[in-house]
């Protein structure tokens, strides 16, 4: 500024020239053309500095200012959020342009009242388009003058009407709204998205990552699940489910070679569109949390691990059957079905006795090891973020709880833990983990050997045999080569076993000759009704489920009902009398 | 050299050849603001830039003494024009900016800031330099500019009148006139802001005024156009998303996509580079500008080719600030790239006057070489 000034013209303003000093006037010349100069140097400053702004702010805008991130044309025409489809492209899960109701009182833009007329007139007028609203509520939201969701999902015809009261407050933003078009199918798989966003539960909350990234969610992500497998478990399930007044049922549907997942169930479900109290109470996945004491299913396993072991090389041998005494314990058969039995005959009339003694002689440690490759000691293999931890007796089992494991007490595991067991039993003798991702063939992951392929194929025969002779047999749907266990295990309640609440499952695979796919049905708590012949035992309601069930995935799934086919038995059969009759 | 003729060899081409690459940048975003069309931007754009060249062909053959005759009459027919446009929307019973020649419509306040740089200019060349310090330096002066910026803020305009009041400024500033002045004036002005703030502002442009301090404020509403605007710019990165390929101009997001908000467009299609590109061609011309100025010899010629190089520089200026979210939103186009005859025109005039006055220079060296 001070140098400024001196070269200001008005420091020479007084000194009035005479013509004649023609020097004096030329010195007041080349003064003003300095402070031109020098002026014209101040303004190209102020140039350069604001060309310099802009520069830097382009650089801000573009680089550092996380609330501009970049939306490409792409980006912008995908839906806020990935669809996920079944193993055939079916949508299960897709976005959905929905409305939203929201009050805002500033709308009118005037400073006055936010409504043109009352409130109340205004709630009537919202109760007469939403039954279900609760006017008084409404009202008082209306009055209060406080912004905020009336509610959450309005129908465009519902949005028409509530225009039609020419209220400007009420605004209705559209909001993209996750659709489940399959209803309450699949909700435990699927899961749902909540207010925020992100998702919960199942697969939602698994790929949340996956299908909110803007450079995948254009391609929809296939699940494992095949819709109609799915549709034909959880009605069967819920079938079985009412016919036996039981308060739950779970099943699942596995590829024995690739761990798929064809149909997971878990009822009573919830609707993934409407999450509600009711909802929110069922999310609890029976199949992949909840842990039970499966009973008898677990005696083809301890048959397995035996055979495996060559503690059972004589199928004709005789095991004492009476009831076992282990100190104060006493191990018993719900029915006597002779004083000794051979393993064929064993397992088809389920004798816990035998098997308390076939794994006596196999020993604690290599039971504890084969259940231990099963994975029956660890949470099951699966995506979902829902998965129980076994109870899992842990090292050096005493030879009662060795006993016990053998058809399947003191140990408690998810159905899908079985599941999986069954499936390495069947398929040749390789364990896999479970997955709900589809998988393209050849990548199924190879697993670990846990029993000899001769083992998985004696397995193959005996599991047909129950089917045909013993406990399975209301499973055994004509022509498709069924397989299976029954398991009824008394729920634990306080102080000991309670007689009457059961868990009934039914461990198979079909087809026996070429075991393609196991499937675990269980019903939790169900009663004695005239369907089940006032019967409670898994033969009389799981076991009719996978009988009811097979006949209808099995064409979906490729496998043709062929009565001349079927797993060769002939060696064994002689050892059931009463087989060739 | 000696293949090139000589009146082609003596034009600025330090100048014209960056300006040619710079409107051909324009009609390129243009075309891409289109969605992909020569029609209906690029192509106008691109014939009114030929036209108006010609004629800035034609300005630089006026000489010296016939502009200073010429000035004060041009001023005088502007401003006739600026009532004129007045009486038209009055009688037509609404604002009125333009009157329709036909082949483009004409805002006469646009020609007026040349004209007022012009007849500034004219001004200060005549008043002796003792008296840059007393009123007569002023008062004159002060009515030149204060006419037409009344009668254009009548309009209402608030951008282009400030755009006039920035030129005649700048000129007398260049004059020489008191230093103090306009640090006072300064002070005066910066606290007059909440007073024409509360009472000369139209609640709209009010509005963006508040906007503009906090654009987040009302995203959809009077912030539209700037968040928009960023976001175009800011998802450019560094290098855009590829010609053609802008989201916020092609789906409409961004408003006024071909004028003045034509920086962003283009800025989100070719990023950070595409930015440099402009800025730094627009430094090629307006440092051609001021060398222009400085070497003029006589008052008069440095006081015009510095009075039209300010009148670049604040549509320039402005027009980015404000879709960079530093100014607020006045309509003022990006000269050269927007879209729009009567911005061209005045840039042009601008452009041919600095070429003009580079012609007298270039004489003057030649006859003091002789």
């Amino acid at each position: 500024m001070n140098a400024m000034s001196l070269m200001d013209p008005l420091a020479v303003r007084t000194a009035h020239p005479p013509i004649s000093e023609r020097s004096q006037l030329m010195s007041l010349r080349e003064e003003a053309l300095d402070t031109a100069r020098m002026r014209i140097l101040l303004l190209v400053a102020l140039f350069v500095f604001i060309a310099f702004l802009g520069l830097m702010r382009i650089v801000y805008l573009g680089s550092s200012d996380r609330a501009y991130a970049a939306t490409t044309l792409e980006e912008a025409l995908l839906p806020a959020r990935g669809e996920i489809t079944d193993r055939n492209g079916v949508p299960l899960a897709r976005m959905f342009p929905a409305y939203s109701l929201w009050f805002n009182p500033d709308a009118m833009g005037d400073g006055g009242a936010p409504l043109v007329n009352s409130p109340a007139y205004v709630a009537a007028g919202l109760k007469a388009i939403f039954p279900d609203m609760d006017q008084a509520k409404i009202e008082a939201r209306l009055a209060s003058g406080k912004a905020g969701y009336l509610r959450r999902r309005v129908l465009p015809e519902e949005a028409n009407r509530v225009q039609e009261l020419g209220e400007l407050a009420l605004e209705m933003p559209q909001e993209p709204d996750r659709h489940y078009p399959q209803g309450s199918m699949a909700a435990h798989v699927l899961g749902h998205v909540a207010a925020d966003g992100h998702g919960r539960v199942g697969m939602e909350q698994v790929l949340d990552e996956r299908l909110r990234d803007p450079a995948l969610r254009g391609t929809p992500v296939a699940l494992s699940i095949d819709m109609r497998v799915q549709g034909a478990l959880e009605d069967e399930l819920e079938r079985g489910m009412k016919l036996n007044d039981a308060m739950g049922a779970a099943g699942i549907v596995l590829d024995v070679d690739t761990g798929e997942v064809l149909a997971l169930a878990s009822l009573p479900e919830f609707n993934p569109n409407k999450i509600d109290q009711e909802g929110a109470s069922n999310m609890f996945n029976r199949v992949t949390n909840q842990v039970y004491e499966l009973g008898s299913t677990f005696k083809p396993l301890t048959v397995a691990a035996a055979i495996d072991a060559g503690v059972v090389k004589d199928f004709g041998r005789r095991w004492d059957a009476k009831t076992v005494h282990i100190g104060k314990s006493r191990l018993r058969d719900s029915h006597s079905y002779g004083e000794t039995l051979n393993v064929a005959q064993t397992l088809i009339h389920s004798s816990n006795t035998v098997t308390a003694r076939i794994a006596d002689e196999l020993g604690a440690e290599r039971l504890r090891r084969t259940m231990m490759d099963l994975g029956m000691h660890e949470r099951p293999y699966i995506e979902l973020p829902a998965r129980g931890h076994p109870i899992w007796p842990g090292e050096d089992w005493p030879r009662i709880r060795n006993m016990t494991v053998s058809y399947g007490h003191g140990i408690a595991v998810t159905p899908l833990h079985l599941a999986s067991a069954y499936a390495a039993m069947v398929n040749g003798g390789t364990w896999r983990p479970a997955t709900l991702h589809k998988l393209a063939p050849g990548e199924a992951p190879r697993g670990r050997r846990v029993f000899k392929e001769s083992t998985s194929s004696r397995m193959r025969q005996l599991l047909r045999m129950i089917s045909i002779y013993g406990t399975g047999r209301n499973a055994d749907a004509p022509g498709y080569r069924v397989g299976g266990k029954t398991g009824s295990a008394e729920k634990p309640g306080q102080g000991g076993y309670r007689r009457t609440s059961l868990i009934s499952t039914f461990a198979a695979a079909f087809p026996m000759d070429r075991p393609r796919y196991v499937v675990v049905t269980m019903l939790d708590e169900p009663r004695g009704t005239v369907a089940s012949s006032y019967q409670r035992t898994a033969a009389w309601n799981a076991a009719p489920i996978v009988g009811r069930l097979v006949p209808r995935i099995g064409p979906m799934l490729g496998v043709r009902p062929d009565e001349r086919r079927d797993v060769d038995i002939s060696d064994l059969k002689p050892l059931i009398p009463g087989a060739d009759k | 050299m000696s293949i090139v003729p000589a009146p082609i060899a003596r034009q600025p081409w330090q100048m014209l050849i960056p300006l040619f690459v710079l409107a051909s940048f324009g009609a390129a975003v243009l075309f891409s603001a289109a969605g992909g069309n020569m029609q209906p931007f690029a192509q106008s754009h691109l014939i009114r830039f030929g036209i108006f060249l010609v004629m800035a062909v034609i300005i630089t053959f006026f000489t010296r003494d016939a502009m200073k005759l010429l000035a004060y009459p041009i001023y005088l027919i502007i401003l006739l024009l600026l009532v004129a446009v007045e009486a038209i929307g009055f009688v037509g019973g609404g604002s009125q900016r333009w009157l329709n020649l036909g082949f483009m419509t004409l805002q006469p306040s646009e020609l007026m800031k040349p004209a007022i740089v012009l007849t500034l200019a004219r001004f200060y060349d005549t008043l002796p330099v003792g008296m840059v310090g007393t009123w007569r330096a002023l008062v004159p002066a002060g009515a030149i500019i204060a006419l037409p910026m009344a009668l254009v803020l009548l309009q209402p305009d608030l951008g282009t009148s400030l755009a006039l009041a920035f030129g005649g400024v700048v000129v007398m500033f260049l004059a020489g006139l008191p230093m103090r002045w306009f640090v006072t004036s300064g002070i005066a002005g910066l606290a007059a802001i909440p007073v024409l703030y509360t009472f000369a502002l139209q609640p709209y442009q009010q509005r963006r005024v508040t906007t503009f301090l906090d654009p987040e404020s009302d995203p959809l509403g009077s912030g539209y156009h700037i968040t928009q605007s960023k976001i175009a710019i800011g998802s450019g990165g560094l290098t855009g998303k590829g010609f053609n390929q802008g989201s916020q101009s092609h789906l409409n997001y961004l408003p006024e996509p071909q004028t003045d908000f034509v920086f962003a467009t283009m800025a989100e299609e070719w990023g950070f580079i595409g930015g440099l590109l402009v800025i730094g061609i627009f430094a090629l011309i307006l440092r051609w500008g001021w060398k222009v100025a400085s070497n003029s010899e006589d008052r008069f010629a440095r006081l015009l080719a510095a009075g039209m190089v300010a009148t670049i520089f604040f549509y320039v200026a402005i027009n980015l600030m404000m879709v960079m979210g530093l100014a607020p939103v006045v309509g003022i186009p990006l000269p050269f790239m927007s879209h729009g005859g009567s911005s061209m025109l005045t840039n042009m005039i601008c452009i041919g006057i600095l070429m003009q006055v580079y012609h007298w220079n270039r004489r003057t060296h030649r006859r003091g070489l002789d």
